[in-house]
Formats: C-alpha cells, sequence, structure tokens
C-alpha cells in the first residue's frame, strides 16, 4: 500500500488555437493519447488510489476524456478519480490567479481523504516515473517536500527560463528557487511534482488562503524554505512541459525517437487511455509512409512522412502529408500537400490546397477549420 | 424481475478442430479476428447495436481465454444491473453434471438461466461467423409473422448450395422443407444458424427433445425437423450482406483478405455499427524509415520496419528490416526477424519467426514435414507461440505447431 493521494493540477495557461476547446492537460498527443494520460497513468501504475484533478475552466473536454477513470483502473468504490470543477463564486469574481486559489476550492476534498502522503502534479508536463520510489526518497530524507527535477544543461538559456529552477546543497536539500528567470543560474530544472505529507499541504493552505496569497510556490514554499526541509528528486528519463506551439510540436515529434518511444511507453508501465473502438489503420494500393506515428481507424491512401496521426485520420491519394501532427478525424483531400501543420481536430483539407509551416513556428489549425 | 422481450444465446462451445493449431488452446470464438477483434465481438456486437442487452455466451472448449475475454462485458456495454452478458459453462447439479451434448442440449441445461429474465423471445446465434446484422429487424418481422421459428437465410452461389442447410420456402417465406448440404440443392438460400423462438415453443422442444435418447440433440439435425413434421409456422428472414463461417483455415484467411483492398468487402469502418472489443490500451504503431505497406492493415502498438503488402497485422507486432509479409494475417504479438518472407501464412499470436525465414516457400529445398490436410490453399498455419528458426524454408501448406 503507497498511502499516498494524486492531485493532478489542470493549469489554465493558452496555446492558441489548440487550447480554445479545452485545457493543455486535455491536449492530444502521441497520436492516440491525452497529455494527462501520463500523469494519470504514473500514478494509476503507483497503486495510488485515490486521484483528484483539479481543473480551472475549459474542463469539459478533460471531463469527457477521463468520465469514471475506467482506463486508468480508477473507477472505485472508495475514493478512485474524482474530478474537481473550481469553485464557481471565486471563479466569477475572477479570484482565480494561482494555485492555491484552485487548490483551496478542492481543500475539504483534500482535507477528507484518508492518505497520509500526497502528490501534487500539474498535468501539462510529460514524465514516466515510479511514485513509490520518490515516496520512499521522501520518508528516507524525512523531508517536508520533495521536488521531482531533471538536469536540463543541454537546454539553451532561453528554454532553461520556461522552468522554476532549483538550487540545491550537495545533499539535495532545496537551498533556493526561481520561478522562470530570465538569467538562469541552476540548470536543475522543477518538472513542477511535489511530494509532502497531506497534513502539511492542509496547514499550507490554510495558512496562505488566510492571507490571501495565490501561488504555492511563489508565496508559501519560497518564504518558508529556510524552515522547511525540501529535497530535489532527481530524473533522468525524458521530461518536459508543454506550454507553447513549440513545445507542443516538438514533444509530439520525440514519439519518433525508437529510443524516447520505447520509455515513455515500456510495457512494464504502460501509459493507458480511453479506448475508441476504431478498426485498425488501413493502407491503400498506394501508399506511401516513412518514419511515422500512426493510429487506429486512420485511412491512408496519400504520402505519410515524419509524421503523427490519430484517430480516424483520412489522407487521399496524391496529397502529401510531412512533418505535421494531425488530430482526430481530419480529412485531407487528394493531392493537397502539407509540411509542418498543426491539426486540430476535424480539420478538412480540400483538394489541392497547400499549407506550409515551419520548424520553428509551425502553422495550426483550429477544430473543425475548413481550407 | 421485468420481463425481457429478446434474450440472446451465443453458442460458443465448439472446439474449431478445423482450424488446426489455431484452436489448439483456445476456443473458436476467441481466436483473433480483422487486426484487432476477436470473432466473438461480431455477435456481441450485433447485439448491441439491435437493442438486445441480455447475451448468454456458452463455452465449453477451452473456455478460459474466452471467460476472461468477455469478462463483464463492460467493452460491449454489456455490464447492465439488470441483463447484461453471462457466461454459461456447463455445470454439475444434484442430479447430474455432464457437457454440453449437443446445441440443443446446451440451451436446454440452461433453460434455468433463461427463466430469471422470461422472455417473450429466444435469438440463438453461432460464436463463429462474421458479419453484421440489425437482429431487431428479424425480431420485428418474426413478431409480426407470430412464427413458432424465425430463421436466417442467405442466397448462396448455386454451385456452393450443397455445402450448407438448405431452406426450401414458398412465396410467402414459410420454410417448408429443410435439407442439410443437399447434393441436388432446390433453393440456394442457405441457413445462417441464425434463429429466433417464440420462447414457450423453444422450451417445449428442448424438453421433448431430452427425452428423445435417439436424439443427437441439434438444433439443425432434430428441433427444426421436428418443428417442420409438427407443421408449426416457420418463416424465412433473408439477409443480404457479408456473412462468413470462418471455421476453416483458409476461410478465416479468406476472411481477413475480405477486409482489405481500396474498395473491401467488409468495411470496418462503419461508424454507425461499430465493433466493439476489449484492447489493452496501446500507443498508434510506428512505421520505420525504409517500409513499403499497401493494402494492408496494421494494429495499435505494431513497430514495422519491414514490407507489408495486402495483410492483416494486429496489435503489437514487430516486423524486422529487410522483411516481407504478403497476403498473410499476422496475430498479436507476433515477433517477425529481419529479412524474413512470409507468403501467405496465418502467423499465431506471440509466435516467433527468426532471421530469414521463408514461410510459404516454393523452392525445393524447402521443409515439407508439416504439411496438413486442415492448410488447404497452400497456406501456412503457424501456432501462436510457435517459433521458426532462423533460415528455416517451410513449404506451402504446412502447419507447424510449437
Amino acid at each position: 500500500m503507497i498511502d499516498t493521494m494524486g492531485i493532478i493540477l489542470a493549469a489554465d495557461d493558452k496555446i492558441a488555437p489548440i487550447t480554445e476547446i479545452r485545457a493543455i492537460s486535455a491536449l492530444p498527443i502521441a497520436g492516440s493519447f491525452r497529455l494527462i494520460d501520463f500523469v494519470l497513468s504514473n500514478m494509476a501504475n503507483a497503486g495510488i488510489t485515490n486521484v483528484g484533478v483539479a481543473t480551472n475552466s475549459n474542463y469539459s473536454s478533460l471531463l469527457d476524456h477521463i468520465k469514471s477513470g475506467k482506463p486508468w483502473d480508477l473507477d472505485r468504490k472508495e475514493a478512485g478519480l474524482t474530478i474537481l470543477p473550481p469553485n464557481m463564486i471565486s471563479a466569477r469574481h475572477g479570484m482565480i490567479s494561482g494555485d492555491i486559489d484552485i487548490l483551496g476550492g478542492i481543500y475539504h476534498y483534500i482535507l477528507k481523504s484518508n492518505e497520509t502522503y500526497v502528490i501534487l502534479s500539474l498535468g501539462t508536463s510529460l514524465y514516466k516515473i515510479d511514485f513509490e520510489k520518490v515516496i520512499e526518497e521522501h520518508i528516507n530524507n524525512q523531508a517536508d517536500i520533495t521536488v521531482i527535477y531533471k538536469d536540463m544543461s543541454n537546454l539553451a538559456e532561453s528554454e532553461l527560463s520556461r522552468f522554476t529552477l532549483l538550487e540545491m546543497s550537495d545533499d539535495k536539500r532545496v537551498t533556493d528557487i526561481e520561478i522562470k528567470p530570465y538569467y538562469p543560474k541552476s540548470t536543475m530544472a522543477s518538472l513542477d511534482v511535489y511530494v509532502m505529507e497531506r497534513a502539511l499541504l492542509c496547514s499550507i493552505l490554510d495558512e496562505s488562503m488566510a492571507r490571501g496569497d495565490h501561488d504555492l510556490i511563489k508565496d508559501a514554499v519560497i518564504k518558508k524554505l529556510s524552515g522547511l526541509r525540501m529535497f530535489g528528486y532527481e530524473y533522468t528519463g525524458y521530461a518536459d512541459k508543454i506550454d507553447s506551439l513549440k513545445s507542443y510540436y516538438r514533444n509530439n515529434m520525440i514519439f519518433l525517437d525508437n529510443v524516447i518511444r520505447k520509455e515513455l511507453f515500456s510495457s512494464e508501465n504502460p501509459i493507458y487511455t480511453k479506448s475508441k473502438d476504431r478498426a485498425p489503420a488501413k493502407y491503400g494500393e498506394d501508399a506511401i509512409i516513412e518514419n511515422s506515428f500512426i493510429s487506429d481507424g486512420c485511412n491512408i491512401n496519400g504520402m505519410v512522412v515524419n509524421s503523427i496521426l490519430s484517430r480516424g485520420v483520412k489522407v487521399a491519394k496524391g496529397a502529401v502529408v510531412k512533418n505535421s501532427i494531425i488530430m482526430q478525424d481530419s480529412v485531407i483531400e487528394e493531392d493537397a500537400y502539407l509540411d509542418h501543420v498543426v491539426f486540430d481536430k476535424e480539420v478538412h483539407i480540400t483538394e489541392g490546397r497547400k499549407l506550409l509551416g515551419q520548424d520553428s513556428y509551425p502553422l495550426a489549425i483550429e477544430k473543425g477549420g475548413i481550407i | 424481475m421485468k420481463s425481457k422481450d429478446c434474450v440472446a444465446m451465443i453458442l460458443a462451445g465448439g472446439q474449431g478442430s478445423r482450424l488446426g493449431a489455431l484452436t489448439k488452446k483456445v476456443a473458436k470464438p476467441a481466436v483473433p479476428f480483422g487486426g484487432k477483434y476477436r470473432i466473438i465481438d461480431f455477435p456481441l456486437s450485433n447485439c448491441v447495436h439491435s437493442g438486445i442487452d441480455t447475451v448468454g455466451v456458452l463455452t465449453q472448449y477451452q473456455p478460459l481465454e474466452l471467460n476472461t475475454y468477455i469478462g463483464s462485458g463492460i467493452p460491449w456495454d454489456l455490464n447492465r444491473n439488470h441483463g447484461g452478458v453471462y457466461v454459461l459453462p456447463p455445470y454439475q447439479s444434484a442430479k447430474a453434471g455432464v457437457w454440453y451434448k449437443g446445441t440443443a442440449n446446451a440451451i436446454y441445461q440452461n433453460l434455468v438461466f433463461l427463466e430469471n429474465f422470461k422472455p417473450k423471445n429466444v435469438l440463438i446465434l453461432s460464436g463463429d461467423h462474421i458479419y453484421k446484422m440489425n437482429y431487431a429487424e428479424m425480431l420485428k418481422a418474426h413478431k409480426e409473422s407470430g412464427a413458432a421459428i424465425t430463421i436466417a437465410v442467405m442466397p448462396v452461389p448455386w454451385e456452393e448450395a450443397s455445402r450448407f442447410g438448405i431452406m426450401n420456402v414458398d412465396e410467402e417465406g414459410r420454410i417448408v422443407e429443410f435439407e442439410e448440404k443437399p447434393e441436388k440443392p432446390k433453393s440456394n438460400l442457405a441457413s445462417m444458424g441464425i434463429y429466433i423462438f417464440d420462447y414457450e415453443k423453444l422450451k417445449q422442444y428442448l424438453t421433448d427433445d431430452e427425452n428423445d435418447p435417439q436424439s443427437a440433440n441439434d438444433f439443425g439435425k432434430n428441433i427444426i425437423p421436428a418443428m417442420l413434421k409438427n407443421g408449426e409456422t416457420m418463416i424465412s428472414f433473408r439477409f443480404e450482406g457479408y456473412w462468413k463461417d470462418v471455421g476453416t483455415v483458409q476461410s478465416l484467411w479468406e476472411a481477413n483478405m475480405d477486409l482489405l483492398d481500396d474498395d473491401p468487402k467488409f468495411d470496418l469502418f462503419d461508424k454507425n455499427w461499430m465493433i466493439y472489443s476489449r484492447n489493452i490500451t496501446r500507443p498508434p504503431h510506428y512505421i520505420g524509415k525504409d517500409s513499403e505497406i499497401s493494402n494492408s492493415t496494421i494494429g495499435e502498438g505494431c513497430l514495422i520496419e519491414g514490407n507489408i503488402y495486402h495483410s492483416v497485422i494486429f496489435e503489437g507486432v514487430i516486423v524486422g528490416k529487410g522483411s516481407k509479409i504478403s497476403d498473410s494475417v499476422i496475430m498479436p504479438g507476433a515477433e517477425i526477424g529481419e529479412n524474413v518472407v512470409i507468403n501467405k501464412s496465418v502467423v499465431g499470436p506471440g509466435s516467433r519467426i527468426l532471421d530469414g525465414a521463408v514461410l510459404g516457400s516454393k523452392s525445393e529445398s524447402a521443409d515439407k514435414s508439416s504439411l496438413s490436410s486442415k492448410c488447404t490453399d497452400d497456406i501456412v498455419l503457424v501456432e501462436g507461440g510457435a517459433v521458426v528458426e532462423k533460415n528455416k524454408e517451410v513449404a506451402p501448406g504446412s502447419m507447424i505447431e510449437g
């Protein structure tokens, strides 16, 4: 028994135009998955049976995807998966401006849970970790808070600035935290996953709400850092967070890499998602396909190169799809030519159209767009 | 309890010995089909789409995999508070414990189950046919005619009629004669093994049949002839569409091939009649940099680095570089090494075909020691879990057992 509950924060940042209709956590990724599947499956695989998904706004897509939690085996008599919509009264008054406000809205859910520990994860991160080991190290360190981080020294300074960065002593005790600094002093990037005792989270929340604080790390943790035993847990696998169209594009394309794909989809710790009962993908007489990741229900008669196709995508004869991410049920008619595009669901490209994006700036089309 | 208008009973106990090594460890209805499904998904999905929410699946031979597969029925939306799917194996009672003697006896032994739901009609189905059919239309016709039994029939080519149970019907579709595999067929309407019985009549005939020690307790051989003899109202219900008995290696292979080509004989892409199945989540399949793929279906979780022509590749299959697969069915989790050639084969789940092996090799030196009468039309069959050694050449028509 792992005696831990999970809380996933489905953040409210925007990536136009693909988050017009959904939270980032509900974005399709790797063809047939949603971003939140990774965090949820990590938790389910660790044996966590009480998971709360705290939403801010735009949560209908997330709700539709998760439903009762069955794919993650989280439809339980006791606890299981709970979707926690925001407190509408505070939302209406525009008072939700940080994670404290969201967590405060679900304070009673946290208070009434029974588990000793809580894992708090942002729902926009992509990683695959064994939470049991994290909890074990948290206990061994007698830590108050454990934060999961990855050494991202391979990244450019501008990329590092997207993260919350940690400074640590030799025994991995966190000595300083900087949130998205312009000039990073450290390369140890937080994955925005925290472990602490549930009682500690409740007491931090209670105090922060009473003071009118909004941000868990900025307002509460950083200020208390000297008095807290906060430790880093090093994660060495693939990790990133989705916070822009560019990072969305990049974090889909990594699934074409044999090594990363195997790591994220190892059969030991599977990633679960809602099943859709589509027939297997079908290739026609003239299909040409190279280095691509193709989901069930696709019908391919044209050319697909270096691309990720979600379920039910149709590529007609003579059409070319290159370096692109095409979401569910999009239709690409004959002789269309696409390079570096990101299509939301049900985009329809009529015969012979040509759409070109760039590696640094993929061309994104909103759901249901007809060109 | 509320009574049910119609309860379906799926006969899934047959051994399916004509499928050779494919049914050594699993019952025929649990044999994989169509790149993602099991044969039983078809009658189960048909039931759900036809509004039938109570289904008994009669199992007997090698039931473990089939039972686990059906489970609580969630994938077919058949987990219901009142009704749903039930697996019905033969059981031991105070009086006797007997195996199902025949199709009719299997239903007879489960009359207690049917009694729970007090159905007005009972739909009897086979667990080994591939088709999409709206049973609601047949049920409507059955109720309108007030028949004791309605039997689904379909026209078959005259030259093949002598392979089927043939129904001779009058202008109004009443069945006047039934001939099992007639030498000189008088009609080309074949019975599809789909019956809707008036429940009271079903009970009566099953009980009478059980009391006859000479009976083979079979619907085709005993029940239907007895009803004809007694002048019961028996109506035929014509079905025109794709229907295939996949009882042999060749017909199973053919039915898989029928899914391919630009205008397939059998279409699984119809969103209004989806075939449901229990599947573990797998990522999409990955096609490598040097693969050629044409006229094929490929399931989730595959890693394809070789070439696939006119084949059905199930989920989780690995195909190594330089390999060529044509006109074949590769079942879940099979591993095909590098530079393997596979022609016209059915490769069972989890089989391993090692580097350089050739299945369906026409070369003189090919191994002919495993030729089998079950592998007609030169099809090669590899049992699930079997291993074909490196560079081994297997002659067409072979059955490789594990």
